[in-house]
């Protein structure tokens, strides 16, 4: 699958994957913000529990055994406890406990008998409580904890891109998968209309996304149904085209014959004369119409061999020249080399005769028509270009693309006295394209119209 | 009087031709379905066929392809303009010649004039001819090859009769069409290449070596065997 920036995959899949990110900083912000309170509370509230139990259990040795008594229990709670402790009188003067000298300055603000104070700070949380002793002597009680919830110091900066990174790694499959669940029925979606808008009416999207129970599965059931739709028309359209000008022929089969049977009886008569070329122009008219048919009908194979374009184009030019002589005009031909192409000789005749008697048509008296054969390197494979020009009026800009559909006509272009009834270039343009080719038209300067045939060329047998 | 038969299935048309064709000394006896079509034409009372090959109950090819197991009597086949696979599967099952419908009636009275004339036995010219091997008796339209007789249709008789009278020389292709369909080569035409096709496989069956040369751009030699052994 190709991703341009602007896919609708890549959008959705970075949306879903940028909302998933930012919910879970959002989380872990909140989680942060709104966890010391309620973790140092806690803290404080185990710790100032500890303190008043192990104070009072302090002072009764204290005053009950003596100092030494006192500082055994406290080394064996701080011990036990992980704690330090220190014990202190109401002058603030130590009495006993190991590493008295750290709480000096919350000792020196002392709470009041029965209350405790905390400091919290530099990851460690102290208790200073204030305690009476049986003999009603008061005391101060310090607790020092090392606090266990503070910032990680056991994880590495490994640990710190693994704890990132699984996380946006999951994320970012979740997305991935969703967003192709949601995006690859609209993919083929595409691919087929690409397909039906290249004339290859029987394209259906897959058929395993009709099974889907959604929305995309309903389009996809549209979209075939409307693909069967044209398709049904269009055949129906050309198979009328077929059925009407096949048809169409035995009636002017019997005409023909019956012409010739009043020509034989009556002797011979302008009218039967006109009549026979009306009746040739119908021919050929309905013959070109069921060659059109065909060629949009993909059914009926061409048989295709090594067809000399060389040959070809210039038979073809010969007679126009012929023809064009009568208007004191001649056709310059640019033949270099030979050319081959692998075709159907008969069709590929008839599609660059059309273009040229169409260029003889309107190229007016005593204008030339250009044709020129020459390789185009640049296409792979190699391609023969054909150009033909005429110096006639050309066609407007805006109905250049036109002049290859059936019975297709400049607003202003009623001459059929010159016969044709618009269904040479279209003849044509079929033509080229079963080839594999490619026709254009455009106006040539000053004026003139200029047809170019791309035709992929073969080498030479 | 000739008797032409015409197959087809458009009886109106059957009537105005066979109407034309009676003012040309032809007699015209028209059936309209190809099992009849086949009946009528083995029944060998017939110069000369026309086959449409749009047929209803058996198809024109069908029809031909049985004509030819039994006979080799002229036929001319009908096609619909452009239908180019079924005009050269008609020729190469064996037709002579074809006519696309709607067809001028001038025309097809010319066709069927030139390949009577071409394919009845001439009386000038009933002495045997014996070419590398290849014996003809143009008097009875048979062809040997040592003493197995080749099964050819008229056309095919008088198309190696051509080739042979002038055996190492080129005929072009244009001759070939004269002389044997009676007409000129058209733009496109490979009903003589289909024939020289057909005539080769024939051949080929007694011969190990092809004796038709085609001379590209020209025409078709008969090479004498001296030449084809070069």
């Amino acid at each position: 699958m190709i991703l341009s920036t602007r896919s609708l995959f890549l959008k959705i899949f970075l949306w879903f994957w940028i909302t998933v990110i930012v919910t879970g900083v959002a989380l872990v912000a909140t989680w942060i913000i709104l966890q010391p309170k309620s973790v140092q509370s806690q803290i404080q509230t185990t710790l100032e529990g500890v303190a008043w139990a192990s104070g009072t259990v302090a002072v009764d040795e204290l005053e009950r055994q003596g100092p030494s008594a006192a500082l055994a229990y406290l080394q064996q709670f701080s011990q036990k406890a992980h704690l330090k402790t220190c014990l202190f009188d109401t002058s603030r003067q130590a009495i006993s406990g190991s590493d008295c000298g750290i709480f000096e300055d919350v000792v020196a603000h002392a709470p009041a008998s029965g209350e405790s104070g905390f400091v919290s700070r530099h990851g460690f949380s102290r208790v200073v409580v204030k305690l009476q002793g049986k003999s009603g002597r008061e005391y101060i009680y310090a607790v020092e904890a090392a606090e266990r919830h503070g910032p990680p110091s056991g994880v590495g900066p490994l640990g710190v891109a693994l704890r990132w990174s699984v996380p946006l790694l999951v994320s970012g499959l979740i997305c991935y998968v969703l967003t192709r669940y949601l995006t690859a029925p609209i993919l083929r979606l595409r691919e087929a209309s690409r397909h039906l808008a290249q004339g290859d009416l029987s394209t259906r999207a897959a058929a395993g996304m009709e099974r889907r129970r959604d929305e995309l599965g309903s389009l996809v059931q549209d979209f075939n149904a409307m693909a069967a739709r044209i398709e049904e028309l269009v055949f129906g359209q050309r198979q009328l085209i077929y059925d009407i000008s096949h048809e169409l022929r035995s009636p002017l089969a019997r005409l023909n014959v019956a012409l010739d049977l009043a020509r034989e009886r009556k002797g011979s008569d302008p009218a039967f004369d006109h009549m026979d070329q009306d009746l040739e122009r119908l021919n050929e008219m309905i013959g070109r119409l069921l060659t059109v048919a065909r060629l949009d009908s993909s059914a009926v194979p061409v048989a295709m061999s090594q067809v000399d374009l060389t040959e070809l184009i210039s038979l073809i030019a010969r007679s126009a020249d012929l023809e064009l002589r009568k208007n004191d005009a001649v056709v310059h031909l640019t033949l270099p080399g030979q050319f081959f192409v692998h075709g159907n000789a008969e069709l590929l005749h008839s599609a660059i005769e059309n273009v040229v008697r169409n260029a003889i048509r309107y190229t007016g008296i005593g204008n030339p028509v250009e044709v020129s054969v020459t390789t185009q390197n640049t296409a792979k494979p190699s391609s023969a270009l054909i150009v033909v020009r005429d110096h006639g009026p050309g066609v407007p800009e805006s109905e250049l693309a036109n002049i290859f559909q059936p019975f297709y006509r400049i607003a202003d272009d009623r001459n059929r006295e010159s016969g044709g009834a618009g269904l040479g270039l279209a003849i044509a343009g079929r033509v080229i394209r079963i080839h594999g080719g490619t026709i254009c038209a455009r106006n040539a300067q000053p004026h003139g119209l200029e047809v170019e045939i791309l035709l992929p060329a073969t080498t030479s047998s | 009087m000739d008797r032409v038969l015409i197959v087809d299935d458009d009886v109106e048309l059957c009537r105005l031709l066979g109407e034309r064709l009676s003012t040309e000394g032809f007699a015209l006896e028209a059936v309209h379905d190809g099992l009849r079509g086949l009946e009528r034409v083995l029944s060998r009372e017939h110069a000369f066929v026309i086959l449409d090959l749009m047929l209803p109950g058996m198809g024109g090819l069908d029809v031909l392809r049985r004509v030819r197991a039994q006979s080799p009597v002229p036929v001319l086949i009908l096609t619909a303009r452009g239908e180019d696979v079924d005009r050269i599967l008609g020729l190469e099952i064996g037709a002579d010649d074809y006519l696309p419908k709607p067809f001028n009636p001038r025309e097809l009275i010319a066709r069927i004039r030139a390949i009577l004339r071409r394919t009845s036995p001439a009386p000038e010219r009933t002495a045997a001819l014996t070419v590398s091997g290849i014996r003809l008796h143009p008097a009875a339209r048979e062809a040997w090859i040592d003493d197995v007789q080749l099964d050819l249709t008229s056309v095919e008789f008088t198309l190696l009769e051509t080739l042979l009278r002038d055996a190492g020389h080129v005929v072009t292709r244009e001759a070939l069409t004269e002389t044997v369909l009676g007409r000129a080569l058209g733009p496109f035409d490979r009903v003589i290449d289909v024939h020289i096709s057909n005539l080769r496989k024939k051949l080929s069956v007694s011969h190990t070596d092809d004796r038709i040369k085609a001379v590209r751009g020209s025409g078709y030699l008969f090479a004498l065997r001296s030449e084809t052994a070069k």
